[in-house]
């Protein structure tokens, strides 16, 4: 009885052990690779999404036991101070959430939109961060592979591109055009308007309603911190 | 048997999703890219041939009424290694392959594989069949991918093949996988009815 | 309010985002116990249960266990142990108190363990907020996802079965037949699932 239950119980024990040991060892291995990335994440896109900004460091407050993390950065345009906010918002996508950094000036209008997560369906939602490709595999295997430098030069995806100049305040409305190119800009920031993912409603929608959010929080955590603590009078 | 028919026997004879019919979750769901199919293929391959050698070394502490959680606790550590070394270095196939890298715990070749062979059989054997089913689910992974990522998505490793052409997007959705891996297993069956019958 | 959000919960893994048919999870013991309309059922509540037991048992381990100390690298090895532990208890117990309800469920909970939709479902429940990231419901709201996650895959193993039935009257190709026509009939009823997701709710 004792050899049927003890033994075999120490020896699960044991191997759970030695499993245990392996893994802390691994994860204190990766760990600091893991937490690099998320941060190279964040920094970049800070740069994308408040561009020529001086970025403040980030700032935590907690809205309905939600954390809401924000930026507060400055820039110099013709001997005035301008300021610009970004913050990280989040909506519910098709394949769960989509988290995405928004920047935005002191009036509302959208400087940049970057998406961080999201795991929506390859094909349809995950066109969002589609980058628009002129060349076809052909014209790549013909002329050769571009050299791929992505810290040099990162290209904007066009669903994030289109949101540029969008005022967050007013309501964003979601129209049906196809894949977006700079020369629809101009009528579509007429109407305040940014084109639809063809096949993925639910995914434009989810970004679109997750700014008009986190614009709703941002302006709550402005107006609850001290002006004291705003970074200095204008 | 010989070591070679031992690796190859999980490509064609036994392969763990057209033949022996397991491992179906992650064949459906994550075929929608063939780099996802890959990266997936590595993973799946690298857990099999890993917990594969252990557990036939020590096939001879197990007892049977706790093996099974034993081999669990085996198999979940390569795959939280996975994890992490795929969080770290691959940080994209990490997030587009979600929950499906933990999955591998339950994915049924593993464990069918600890249970049916490595448990009873040499290192050298249980590695060398580790890997032949790694191959094998592999190569059902990359085909079922192939052709959906071309026809729903009008891409290969995601560029452009066809320019301006509007691709069959259902095929990228989860119809798609049923309807692919349907016709895949129709025609394993026919061509292994037809080798009989003559 | 909160009604209102646990019943998107439950419309959501239900129908919109069926485990089965639009997550593509636990497709072994959709296949393998779809023959028949009531060994599908059997499976089905034996699902249910676990599915709900075990979104109750590993949100809190995962908020008070895992993220307190530090050692959410840990979570698929403590999950499925987990999951393990728990089938077989609830086996034990249902065999002391209801014999009756251990004949309709016995033989299907020990082929649980390795359905991936259970631990798919420990694993959902805390990594995303759905369907509204703004908004902690804590454990309630993962035990209705559960509950759903369970129901919805119930029904799309008893249409599978009522379809299977019918379809052995049918007269289907010789290299068709079983598995591969299978696919091709869940197929179709992904495609028909496929329309929940225009929904609004």
């Amino acid at each position: 009885m004792i050899r049927d239950i003890v033994k075999p119980t120490l020896t699960l024990a044991a191997v759970a052990f030695i499993c245990t040991l392996l893994l802390s060892y691994v994860q204190k291995f990766t760990e600091p690779a893991i937490k690099r990335q998320k941060g190279e994440n964040q920094d970049e896109a800070l740069k994308l999404v408040l561009p020529g900004f001086s970025v403040g460091d980030a700032q935590k407050i907690s809205m309905a036991g939600v954390e809401f993390l924000f930026w507060i950065g400055k820039k110099k345009v013709d001997y005035k101070t301008v300021k610009g906010y970004a913050f990280i918002t989040a909506g519910a996508g098709y394949g769960g959430n989509i988290e995405s950094m928004v920047g935005v000036d002191e009036s509302g209008k959208i400087l940049g939109v970057s998406i961080l997560n999201q795991s929506e369906t390859p094909g349809l939602g995950a066109r969002c961060v589609e980058v628009a490709n002129r060349e076809t595999l052909w014209d790549y295997i013909k002329n050769g592979m571009p050299a791929r430098d992505y810290n040099k030069e990162r290209r904007i995806p066009w669903f994030q591109n289109q949101f540029e100049g969008i005022d967050a305040n007013a309501e964003v409305r979601i129209t049906r055009r196809g894949v977006w190119n700079p020369e629809m800009r101009p009528q579509l920031l007429e109407t305040n308007a940014i084109s639809a993912l063809t096949g993925a409603t639910i995914t434009t929608a989810a970004v679109v309603q997750s700014i008009r959010l986190g614009m709703t929080t941002l302006k709550k955590a402005l107006s609850m911190r001290l002006p004291d603590t705003d970074g200095g009078a204008q | 048997m010989s070591y070679w028919k031992e690796f190859i026997k999980g490509v064609w004879e036994h392969n763990p999703q057209l033949v022996v019919g397991l491992g179906f979750c992650p064949t459906l769901a994550i075929t929608t890219s063939l780099s996802n199919a890959l990266w997936m293929t590595l993973s799946t391959a690298f857990v099999l041939v890993c917990s594969n050698v252990l557990i036939s070394l020590i096939r001879g502490i197990a007892h049977s009424h706790l093996r099974i959680p034993l081999y669990i606790t085996i198999i979940a550590t390569f795959v939280t290694i996975v994890d992490l070394s795929l969080n770290a270095y691959q940080p994209a196939v990490y997030r587009s392959l979600g929950i499906f890298i933990p999955l591998i715990v339950v994915n049924c070749i593993t464990l069918g594989r600890a249970e049916e062979f490595a448990q009873k059989n040499s290192v050298i054997r249980s590695l060398l069949d580790g890997a032949g089913m790694g191959l094998g689910f592999g190569l059902t992974l990359i085909v079922l991918s192939f052709f959906r990522e071309v026809l729903g998505a009008n891409q290969l490793f995601g560029y452009t093949l066809i320019r301006g052409m509007e691709p069959a997007a259902v095929m990228i959705l989860a119809p798609g996988a049923f309807f692919t891996l349907g016709l895949m297993l129709w025609a394993m069956n026919t061509i292994n009815s037809r080798r009989r019958s003559k | 309010m909160e009604i209102r959000i646990f019943f998107t919960i439950l419309l959501s893994t239900i129908l919109i985002n069926n485990y089965v048919l639009s997550r593509n999870l636990g497709i072994c013991p959709f296949l393998g116990v779809s023959k028949r309309l009531d060994s599908a059922l059997g499976m089905g509540l034996a699902v249910i249960f676990v599915m709900t037991l075990t979104s109750f048992i590993t949100h809190p381990l995962y908020k008070y266990v895992l993220v307190e100390y530090n050692i959410t690298y840990l979570i698929t090895i403590v999950f499925i142990l987990v999951i393990a532990a728990l089938v077989q208890l609830v086996e034990m117990v249902i065999r002391k108190i209801s014999p009756v309800l251990y004949q309709a469920l016995g033989i299907f909970l020990p082929l649980i363990t390795a359905n991936c939709a259970v631990l798919g479902v420990a694993l959902l429940n805390i990594s995303s907020g759905f369907p509204d990231p703004n908004v902690d419901l804590g454990l309630l709201k993962s035990v209705v996802q559960g509950f759903g996650s369970g129901v919805g895959f119930t029904l799309a193993l008893l249409i599978m079965a009522g379809i299977r039935e019918r379809l052995e009257l049918a007269d289907v190709p010789e290299n068709l037949k079983g598995v591969p026509i299978t696919f091709l009939t869940a197929g179709l009823l992904a495609l028909a699932f496929y329309g929940f997701s225009g929904m609004r709710i």
